[in-house]
């Protein structure tokens, strides 16, 4: 596949703060990436030097294909990106940006702004200014789906949008990767990210610390799982299953450990009367960082 | 339908525009009015008994004629002041204000480069300088008859405010060109400010001094009324000076800008 995204020592100095220390991001057509990092490892920074916002001080950086530097409108007209700070004049309804919006690039057909904003439910005719941050959220998010670009580069897209409005930027994610394109997502919680992208890197003090897929991560997950008995647990049983560890017994509830397919502990719990069965969804932050032997970003709350 | 940046700007101007607009048609206009009170002999003798330094620092050597008091008063002082003011606020909010207010990004990134934000939106200021040169010159054509300033005529009138229209877009150019070179609306204004504050200061007060006479002949307000327009018309080499400086910090803004790195 090719590279929509492609960067190779990419750095960046304010001063004597290093922001980017050679960063190498490579992200494939047709996928959803989600960069993860804490606030200030380096993601906006990258961001931004893909729009030619700012210039890298070190490095290279291909965006489909072109440079954002010498080729930044050609490449800019096949893009579209929401910042961090979604910030507009507040005094124009939705309908007069992203009409304008659309101008610049060209002419969005009107349906395509309202089909989406139906979706959102977004009042377009009212001021932005008296709008509350979420709806603003949504109105930067039309801004950079409806014209159907090539790439969305998305700069922490879900955060302030309630569980309806996430879900529903999870499909309009997933029904652009269908479609053959792609998105670029950052985030700081790996919940926020999860549920719509195929591959996640980690970004850590200016660096690409590890990309793995979503389905690795959850398959290598661990998950704490909680078995209660009609009679006495018995750790003997279970100790030494594959993927299993930390095995505890307390009265008639059962802890342990599970890491990878369930299938040998299942059988084995199948010649016992369980009352009942629990096992947490894991956290893939956990497993992420796990992997890749960094400190956990940030508590998720 | 609002397709290009540069409409786009004016659109968003537009409150500010008018209110402009009309405290400048208010405040020349109502001094403007004031002109027939210089014509009372009794105010000639008492102006006649003032020091000549002093008449020369204030710009009224020849106050009792009607293009001599508008171009002391109306164009050289208040109207030039408020025009100013106007278009250093402008120009200072073209690259800088949007910046430091987080709403520069969104524009560059769609397909817009810097080159062509920074000239639509100056265009756009250019513009809206012309349509308050123009709306003023239209009310003062209403009151030239009843104010008993008609015998300067709509021609030299219109000369005035094509020289008023330059003179603000000089210091609305070097705000511009300050806040797109470092992203910071204080200094813009600060700059240029600044530097109409000199002007005005090389205009009359400078020159009382031996040694500075010099000054006067590098004021952006003798290139304003020191031709007097409304007695002579335009006057080519004033109207290039103030356009060239204006090019000039245009392009010196619009480069800084291209190359440096945007503000979050």
């Amino acid at each position: 596949m090719d590279a929509v995204i492609l960067t190779r020592g990419l750095e960046k100095t304010y001063g004597r703060t290093q922001a980017l220390a050679g960063l190498d991001l490579e992200v494939r057509a047709g996928e959803v990436f989600g960069f993860l990092g804490v606030n200030g490892a380096g993601k906006t920074t990258t961001i931004r030097i893909l729009l030619d916002l700012i210039r890298p001080t070190a490095g290279s950086v291909r965006v489909l294909g072109l440079d954002p530097r010498r080729e930044g409108v050609a490449l800019r007209r096949r893009l579209g990106y929401l910042e961090g700070e979604f910030s507009v004049e507040g005094r124009q309804t939705g309908h007069e940006l992203l009409t304008h919006l659309g101008h610049l690039r060209g002419g969005v057909p009107s349906a395509r702004i309202t089909d989406l904003a139906d979706r959102l439910q977004l009042d377009l005719t009212r001021p932005i200014g008296t709008l509350s941050k979420g709806n603003r959220q949504k109105v930067g998010l039309i801004q950079a789906f409806m014209h159907e670009p090539e790439l969305l580069v998305l700069d922490e897209p879900t955060a302030g949008l309630d569980p309806f409005l996430q879900q529903e930027f999870v499909a309009m994610a997933r029904a652009v990767v269908e479609q053959g394109r792609t998105v670029f997502m950052s985030s700081h919680v790996m919940s926020e990210v999860q549920k719509s992208a195929d591959r996640v890197g980690i970004i850590r003090d200016g660096r690409l610390s590890g990309v793995d897929t979503v389905d690795s991560l959850r398959a290598s997950a661990i998950r704490q799982v909680e078995v209660v008995f009609a009679a006495r647990a018995r750790t003997a049983d279970f100790v030494g299953l594959p993927g299993v560890s930390d095995v505890r017994a307390d009265g008639a509830v059962l802890h342990c450990r599970l890491e990878g397919p369930a299938d040998a502990l299942v059988k084995a719990l199948a010649a016992h009367d369980v009352l009942s069965l629990t096992s947490e969804e894991p956290d893939l932050e956990d497993v992420f960082f796990d992997r890749y032997s960094g400190e956990r970003p940030e508590v998720a709350s | 339908m609002i397709r290009t940046v540069y409409a786009k700007w004016l659109r968003d101007s537009r409150r500010s525009l008018a209110g402009w607009t009309a405290a400048i048609v208010f405040v020349g206009c109502g001094y403007a009015a004031f002109y027939p009170t210089f014509e009372d002999p009794e105010i000639a003798r008492l102006l006649e008994s003032y020091p000549q330094a002093l008449m020369e620092a204030l710009n009224y050597t020849n106050i009792t004629s009607p293009a001599g008091y508008l171009g002391a008063t109306v164009y050289g002082l208040v109207v030039a002041v408020l025009m100013t003011v106007f278009a250093i606020g402008a120009g200072a909010r073209i690259v800088a204000g949007e910046e430091e207010a987080g709403r520069l990004d969104l524009t560059l990134t769609h397909p817009v480069s810097r080159t062509s934000l920074a000239l639509q939106r100056v265009g756009a200021l250019a513009t809206a300088l012309l349509a308050v040169v123009a709306v003023f010159w239209l009310a003062m054509l209403v009151i030239a008859g009843p104010a008993r300033f008609a015998s300067v005529g709509a021609g030299n009138l219109a000369a005035m405010h094509v020289h008023l229209a330059a003179f603000a877009f000089l210091f609305g150019s070097a705000s511009f060109a300050v806040g797109a070179a470092t992203g910071r609306r204080a200094w813009a204004i600060g700059a240029a400010a600044g530097g109409a504050v000199l002007a005005y200061a090389a205009s009359g007060l400078l020159p009382q001094v031996d040694g500075l006479e010099w000054t006067r002949d590098w004021s952006a307000f003798t290139w304003l009324t020191g031709s007097d327009p409304l007695t002579n018309g335009l006057d080519a080499g004033h109207l290039a000076i103030l356009l060239g400086l204006s090019g000039a910090f245009v392009a010196a803004g619009t480069v800084a800008f291209c190359r440096r790195d945007l503000a979050v």
